[in-house]
């Protein structure tokens, strides 16, 4: 056992070291909680499996591994899989919002262009062949 | 009878000024037309010569599409109460003049939700699309007819007449991508009425088409997909509303 966790301590370290660099990026507010619990969880399953060989080892075996370092190495690629598919889920959502957010600047640009070119006596501008009737002005 | 002409621009300064003049010179018996302009993020001065010709111009920060470019014109049409939205894109490829076809298309009974400008049906001369586009115009006639259950001779076509039920459905869903087939779908699923009525279109007065080369592959299997999932989605959408009662 004790053999087998002095194999693994690096990995142990690497997971320690980005859980850091994450920690890091929180405290910096360049990343949110809320986007990065997933990536530390994985990171302290991943640590955990690094630090308690034996269990890993049962667990490994039970599952059909005969090398615990396909186990790591299945685990991490799994790890990374989930995680980029979480990362695509929330970058389509943003996309999706970006989209309507770019619309509605350029709806309100409009609106706002037209009320600041109307002379405050006036009647909306004709734009061309004729006035629309806006939401507002039929208000 | 209130009518929003929809000109969706990228890059199309080349083009622009000769077509906003076009619609300017139409005049239309009973109808009140106002333009929009959708300026999709464009490099060149697509904008500023939409304003030299005092239209009403929507200016976008960024690139959206032509999806996005079109939605944000009928967000406008049906935030403003219009009877009818026409896209008319801002290549110039559809003629402004056509525009009277659409619209005696769109007054007959039963009125149509959404019809489409078809090239296809025209008599006499017309504009010959090239056969790469008849291909895939024809692969996506016969994906919307299976899948969708949509007859139209020319799915991509962007010449279209919105009117208020499509207006409310696309002011909140529209496709971003190559948006034509699929909108299609997602009318189709939505129980609007789509018919096609045949226009003269011509070749694109400036600027060049996305879709060329390897492109077209992309395209095509993108919108088969796209069609598949929009129609699937609107299905288990109406089957929500339905459970709901709303």
């Amino acid at each position: 056992m004790q053999q087998v966790a002095e194999d693994y301590w690096i990995f142990a370290v690497a997971c320690l070291v980005i859980a850091i660099v994450l920690l890091r990026l929180l405290l910096r507010e360049q990343i949110t909680l809320q986007g990065s619990m997933s990536f530390l969880a994985f990171l302290v399953v991943l640590g955990l499996m690094a630090v308690f060989p034996g269990t890993t080892s049962r667990i490994a075996h039970a599952a059909g591994f005969t090398l615990m370092s396909n186990f790591f190495f299945c685990t991490a690629i799994a790890a990374l899989a989930i995680l980029h598919l979480r990362a695509l889920v929330i970058l389509s959502r943003i996309h999706l919002r970006s989209i309507a957010l770019t619309q509605e600047l350029a709806l309100l640009q409009e609106k706002l262009d037209r009320v600041s070119t109307r002379p405050t006596n006036e009647k909306p501008p004709t734009p061309l062949h004729g006035s629309p009737k806006s939401a507002d002005d039929a208000s | 009878m209130r009518v929003l002409i929809v000109v969706p621009a990228f890059n199309e300064a080349a083009a622009l000024g000769g077509l906003l003049a076009e619609i300017r010179a139409l005049t239309l018996a009973d109808t009140e037309l106002a333009t929009v302009v959708v300026d999709d993020g464009s490099r060149d001065r697509t904008a500023e010569i939409s304003r030299a010709h005092s239209v009403r111009t929507l200016v976008l920060c960024g690139n959206l599409g032509i999806g996005g470019a079109v939605q944000s014109g009928l967000r406008l049409a049906a935030r403003e109460h219009f009877d009818f939205a026409v896209q008319i894109d801002g290549d110039g490829q559809h003629p402004p003049g056509e525009l009277a076809r659409l619209l005696d298309a769109a007054r007959a009974e039963p009125r149509p939700d959404l019809l489409v400008g078809t090239r296809y049906r025209v008599e006499g001369d017309n504009y010959r699309s090239t056969l790469l586009r008849r291909l895939g115009s024809g692969w996506l006639k016969l994906v919307l007819r299976l899948v969708a259950g949509v007859r139209v001779s020319d799915p991509t076509s962007g010449f279209r007449l919105y009117g208020p039920r499509a207006l409310r459905l696309f002011e909140a869903t529209y496709p971003y991508d190559f948006p034509e087939p699929e909108s299609l779908a997602i009318a189709r699923k939505h129980g609007l009425r789509i018919t096609e009525t045949p226009v003269a279109m011509r070749e694109r007065q400036g600027g060049s088409s996305s879709i060329a080369g390897l492109a077209t592959l992309y395209y095509m299997l993108k919108v088969t997909i796209a069609i598949v999932l929009s129609y699937t989605r609107a299905r288990r959408d109406a089957e929500d509303d339905d459970a709901t009662g709303g």
